[in-house]
């Protein structure tokens, strides 16, 4: 009898084990602090007490404010609700969250992957369209997703396409083998406009082309102490001797502006402080003189063969510059055209030595977008050593709500970079993009996030032509234009913008209330909606997506090259991030 | 070499040489293909030499730097301008027109006879010299030494030679000098062969056993009895060989491996405007022209050289 009742007891409490085993809660890695766990036991019991099948949300959340970032926690609070809390009040916080990088994909996936692998090629979102096929160098293809929550796409098929050829990209169109190309050459407006078969509809010049310097190259074995371009007076001369409105006049199409600030006037305190230098070629050389080098020097003059809406003919503007460098200053630019790809994971690194070009487009209508990416605390080392003022005025702005809070802060950025020339802000470029005239719904987007479910070509294909192959399909770690147009048409973030604008609107989260310092941002998630997989979309996923990125400790944090570039700019320092 | 030829005159006995050379020299004039070429490339020598009075502007040299250069005309690829056939007198005359940088179009292209024919002659130079040297070597002293040269040449003859140059310039780094040697190390396995193949046979002829027997060391018989009997086909194949080295080195600008910018080179020129073949096709044109000339004349020179060294088709001639 007692070996019988032994017997029972101990498989009485081998079922307890296994049933406790399998109703544990699917939590994170254990990276949130002890209070984290707390919070979230404390969450999950009341739960429980509510209801037998409670629901299990993920939290994580930093111990404290110190190691840099903005947020404090990022909390499933229910299967339908979300909570940010922030270190800080950000009142641009919509307009970030609803850029295309913070894109939700499901959990289980994300997890399944490891943050790297098949996630790079094969995203899962919610989307209107879900990837087919990945074939390289050649097209990606995409279907219509029969589940997705709103409106179906018009077209079964979307295919995108490449080529970095203004010419072949717009002889495509004319033949009628795409639907609608992105950047038409400068100099094809007039031929796009006098054909009948073909919609040119342009873009505004949301975007900046840039000279860049970095000041301090992450290059092993480089002698910064021999490098002209780390004396400031340097890079101001340079800044003076180059003639920007003789580039605009000459090599950008119309619609296009010289750029007295880095952000366009466009965006809210675009345009406060002090207007860029003016060109005086005789100013800039006597200022090379003082700074050491009267006889000028050798350089490099690194970018992308590349057209993009800020720089539509690189290689024109690029000889133009160093034809300006010589005739102005006496310096000898060697050209050194890079691979897109490697050009900018070589400027993120700061590993560009000389001067690089390259540009920015808006990828949501806020300064943060354009002055704390490029300038900020927790910026890449493109520009290499980071000038304390620039960074402390834009800490300070971005923590303030209204416009007029935080004007007096962006100007003195914009003077700083003025004094400081970290660039030299050359254009705000118009752009164009094309589509055959029977396409409708054309639209083309301020911020180059063109939808393409909206537009209907009448049949059940529709073909985009862009300028290059995306980097990879996990636009959390991507920052090129070609990605995140691709990454757009299948995964979607808590927000959105509107459709050819910049307003922000609902997508994932059907609203969103922040409280009166807005440090605390709770996100209401749209009911009903299916992954790709067929998986529902939740809380959860969300908390999954959005602290792989913030999480340096967190398995998933690997992508294409670990760098979540957008995260750290706009978000701040990593959690756990190596010492 | 030379060929005696008796001539009975005034009743005495004269001996008249005749070098290879002048017969050779004397075919080649009577093949008018060859002589086509040699006009053509007598023409690009000329204008390589004198580009700097035959330009009408630097043509490194933006419009927009010129002084008193009127700025209404400074336009980017502005179209041929050429006063003969009305263009106004106020606007000042651009041949071929202006480049995507404002810069004159027709002195870029003279500019770049200068730079095309120095890219053929330099990599075939540099070729011949090593591929000769390797070849010889590999001829005359047989054995291990023949073995290791020649598989060394067959695995670089392996690789298709523009694809080779690239992957030469891609570790090198771009530039005009780093393709010169890129096209000059993928052009030597082919006078290298040519070479061996050449003195494998001479080396078995009587003079050369001759020279031996005498004691000749082996420096003094492959440079001084061989090397110069081996050297006509050679020749042939050097001239066909300027024509692909300037091509291919065309194809490296094109790509933006070669010359570098703002260095007039005809296929740079070509790539820097490729996408206005529709709106300025002069721009894509021309480069294109004078590429598809200088490689006509080069193996229009190298096919009659080779009919007019060729003894098997004297009769011909």
């Amino acid at each position: 009898m007692k070996k019988n009742l032994s017997v029972l007891f101990s498989l009485l409490v081998l079922a307890s084990i296994v049933l406790a085993a399998c109703g544990a809660p699917v939590t994170q890695a254990p990276v949130a602090t002890e209070a984290a766990t707390e919070a979230a036991t404390e969450a999950a019991t009341e739960a429980a007490t509510e209801a037998p099948m409670a629901y299990e949300g993920l939290a994580v959340e930093a111990p404290n404010c110190d190691y840099g970032g903005e947020f404090k926690s990022i909390k499933a609070i229910d299967e339908h609700t979300v909570q940010f809390e922030l270190c800080a009040p950000d009142p641009a916080l919509p307009s970030k969250i609803a850029f295309s990088s913070f894109a939700i994909e499901p959990q289980e996936y994300l997890d399944s992957t490891g943050g790297a692998g098949d996630l790079l090629e094969h995203p899962i979102g919610t989307g209107p369209y879900k990837l087919e096929t990945w074939d390289h160098g050649n097209q990606v293809i995409f279907t219509r997703y029969d589940g997705y929550w709103g409106e179906p796409a018009h077209a079964q098929t979307l295919v995108f396409k490449w080529s970095t050829e203004a010419a072949q990209r717009l002889l495509e169109l004319q033949s009628g083998t795409v639907d609608g190309i992105d950047n038409v050459g400068p100099d094809d407006f007039a031929t796009v406009e006098g054909d009948s078969n073909l919609q040119l509809i342009t873009r505004p010049a949301l975007n900046v082309m840039y000279i860049g310097f970095n000041n301090n190259p992450k290059i092993e074995g480089f002698d910064n102490a021999t490098n002209p371009l780390a004396n400031e007076k340097v890079r101001q001369a340079i800044a003076m001797g180059i003639d920007r409105q003789r580039i605009v006049d000459n090599f950008y199409p119309a619609g296009s502006e010289v750029a007295d600030f880095f952000t366009p006037c466009a965006i809210p305190n675009g345009c406060v402080g002090e207007k860029w230098y003016g060109f005086d070629a005789a100013a800039a050389k006597a200022l090379l003189a003082e700074a050491g080098y009267p006889d000028g020097f050798d350089t490099v003059l690194n970018y992308r063969d590349v057209a993009r809406s800020y720089l539509p003919d690189p290689n024109i503007v690029a000889q133009d510059i160093q034809t300006q460098l010589k005739e102005n200053l006496n310096i000898n630019a060697k050209i050194e055209v890079m691979e897109s790809t490697a050009f900018l994971d070589a400027a993120a690194a700061g590993q560009l030595a000389g001067i690089h070009l390259l540009g920015w487009g808006a990828d949501y209508p806020d300064q943060t977008n354009f002055l704390d990416y490029h300038f900020g605390a927790t910026a890449s080392d493109q520009f290499g050593d980071k000038f304390e003022d620039i960074t402390a005025a834009l800490t300070k702005a971005a923590q303030l709500a209204s416009d007029s809070d935080r004007k007096p802060y962006y100007e003195t950025a914009d003077n700083a970079i003025r004094t400081h020339v970290p660039v030299i802000p050359v254009a705000h470029g118009g752009s164009a993009v094309a589509f055959k005239a029977s396409v409708t719904g054309a639209h083309s987007s301020p911020l180059g996030n063109e939808v393409f479910s909206v537009m209907d070509n009448g049949s059940d294909t529709f073909v985009w032509m862009q300028n290059g192959e995306p980097g990879s399909l996990f636009c959390a770690d991507e920052t090129d234009g070609e990605s995140l147009r691709a990454c757009e048409q299948v995964t979607q973030s808590l927000l959105g913008y509107k459709i050819g604008g910049t307003e922000v609107e609902p997508v994932l989260a059907e609203s969103y209330e922040a409280n009166d310092d807005l440090t605390v941002w709770t996100f209401h998630l749209r009911e009903g909606v299916t992954f790709h997989d067929g998986s529902t979309f939740d809380a959860n996923d969300v908390v999954a997506s959005l602290s792989l990125q913030w999480d340096a400790a967190n398995p998933n944090h690997k992508g294409r090259t670990g760098d979540f570039t957008y995260w750290n700019a706009l978000f701040g320092a990593f959690l756990n991030a190596p010492k | 070499m030379a060929v005696n030829t008796a001539k009975l005159n005034s009743g005495e006995l004269s001996l008249k040489s005749v070098s290879l050379w002048q017969i050779t020299m004397h075919r080649l004039l009577r093949r008018k293909s060859a002589m086509v070429g040699v006009f053509i490339l007598g023409a690009l020598i000329f204008i390589a030499f004198t580009a700097h009075w035959l330009a009408p502007y630097d043509p490194t040299k933006s419009m927009l730097d010129i002084k008193d250069y009127p700025s209404e005309y400074a336009k980017k690829r502005l179209d041929p301008c050429i006063h003969a056939l009305g263009c106004p007198a106020e606007q000042p005359q651009h041949l071929l027109g202006l480049d995507g940088n404002i810069r004159d179009e027709f002195s870029r292209l003279l500019y770049g006879a200068r730079l095309s024919l120095m890219v053929g002659f330099a990599t075939v130079t540099f070729a011949i010299i090593i591929g000769t040297i390797l070849g010889a070597v590999a001829g005359y002293f047989g054995g291990w030494i023949d073995n290791i040269i020649m598989r060394v040449m067959d695995v670089l003859l392996a690789f298709p030679s523009l694809l080779l140059a690239i992957a030469i310039v891609t570790v090198l780094g771009a530039g005009l000098i780093n393709a010169l040697l890129a096209i000059g190390i993928v052009s030597i396995p082919a006078y290298a062969r040519v070479m061996r193949a050449s003195v494998l046979s001479i080396r078995e002829m009587d003079y050369v056993s001759a020279t031996r027997a005498l004691g000749g060391s082996n420096l003094q018989i492959l440079f001084r009895r061989i090397l110069p009997n081996a050297l006509t086909p050679l020749i042939v194949q050097g001239t066909l060989g300027i024509a692909s080295a300037i091509l291919d080195a065309a194809a490296l600008s094109f790509l933006g491996l070669g010359a570098q910018p703002p260095t007039p080179e005809w296929g740079a020129m070509l790539g820097a405007e490729r996408n206005q073949v529709f709106t300025a096709p002069h721009l894509v044109f021309y480069p294109g022209l004078m590429i598809m000339l200088t490689v006509l004349c080069f193996n229009l020179i190298g096919d009659g050289l080779r009919d007019a060294l060729d003894p098997r088709l004297a009769h011909v001639s």
